[in-house]
């Protein structure tokens, strides 16, 4: 289980970020992420059906000039594959998003495996940078990252390792 | 009646609003009916409209937004109608323009065909206003009515199936250039800032 300090962490980075708008679908790894954003005032929560909503909702909010979060987890994020290359490659359009990192060697999930050996040639065959924060210390560069996704103009995704969000928990 | 009476229509009492176009026939009507730049023009993302203005809606409280959606993208997520319906977004107004089949991909059926009452799901998503309107007549007459009322409200128009490819040509620029001028648009008739100081 990731410590109070790191989702309070995250959570602080977002708002550094200047983001007042988040859209999610939860896993069970980002979910304790999920609540603390939900419990925040300032920023206003959007729970969706399907994640690719939460990279339409994110989208659309940038025309309306805020800074916003799509939260989910790595599955999810392979379900919105189609819209990221249409919507947001198509158009150029920034979007920010955070996913755990499902299926490394310290995930033995089978049915998170796919996830753990496809998702980054995906990203990397569609150009869409990522970056891993893989400890608790690392966890500033979320700033530099979400600026990336604005120099860049396209889908960046954060990933959150397992052993930053879950520890020695197997 | 066609789609394109039923878009000058909603055109017609669009005033400030702005709009936000699924692809294809919806946008491509809306594009012929307006030449608007503050409108937003999707082309991809099927589906996901409904999402995008949902987005602009809860970030824009004070802009009206209108979704001009079709049959097609709905069906492609209805789910949307869950989201819409939990943001409760007063600004927002969502219309379908249900013409049965894929018109630009030929007219081919929709799935389901003729059986599916879009309004119905709608209300069971839990829109407190939603209708089905299938004549020009009472489009004029209530489109007043539905242009004042508070959001969220979904209105589906039942316009008739245009047989073979629909040739109302798409808006006369694409993608980075979309995301630009209506950028501008929104920079310009809202006083926000959308693109930092170098642009992007």
């Amino acid at each position: 289980m990731a410590s109070m300090d790191v989702n309070a962490g995250l959570h602080e980075q977002l708002t550094k970020c200047g983001i007042t708008l988040a859209a999610s679908l939860p896993d069970d790894w980002v979910a304790p992420l999920i609540q603390r954003i939900e419990g925040d005032n300032a920023i206003r929560h959007v729970p969706v059906a399907r994640e690719a909503e939460a990279i339409a909702i994110c989208s659309g909010a940038f025309f309306g000039g805020v800074r916003s979060v799509a939260l989910m987890g790595a599955t999810g994020l392979l379900t919105c594959t189609g819209e990221l290359a249409t919507l947001n490659l198509r158009h150029a359009i920034p979007v920010f998003l955070i996913v755990s990192q499902r299926g490394t060697i310290d995930d033995q999930r089978i049915y998170q495996e796919v996830q753990g050996r496809r998702t980054k040639p995906l990203l990397d065959m569609f150009d869409f940078p990522y970056h891993v924060v893989e400890r608790p210390e690392d966890i500033g560069c979320i700033p530099d990252c979400y600026e990336t996704s604005r120099l860049q103009k396209r889908p960046f995704v954060l990933f959150l390792a397992r052993q930053l969000m879950k520890g020695d928990v197997r | 009646m066609k789609a394109r009476e039923a878009v000058e229509v909603l055109a017609q009492h669009r005033g400030d609003a702005v709009a936000v176009c699924a692809l294809g026939m919806a946008a491509n009507e809306w594009w012929g009916a307006t030449h608007s730049e503050d409108s937003f023009y999707m082309h991809g993302a099927m589906g996901f409209a409904a999402s995008f203005a949902l987005g602009l809606a809860i970030s824009l409280p004070r802009a009206n937004v209108w979704l001009i959606n079709a049959d097609g993208s709905l069906c492609m997520n209805l789910g949307c109608l869950l989201t819409e319906a939990s943001q409760q977004a007063r600004n927002l107004k969502h219309f379908v323009i249900d013409n049965q089949v894929y018109q630009t991909v030929g007219a081919l059926p929709m799935v389901n065909q003729g059986r599916t009452d879009y309004a119905a799901i709608a209300r069971g998503a839990g829109f407190a206003h939603a209708r089905t309107i299938d004549n020009l007549e009472d489009l004029k007459q209530q489109m007043p009515a539905i242009a004042a009322e508070d959001g969220p409200t979904f209105t589906v128009l039942r316009v008739t199936a245009e047989v073979g490819f629909l040739r109302t040509p798409p808006m006369t620029y694409e993608g980075p250039e979309m995301k630009y001028r209506f950028g501008r648009a929104m920079e310009k008739k809202f006083d926000i800032t959308v693109f930092g100081p170098q642009g992007y």
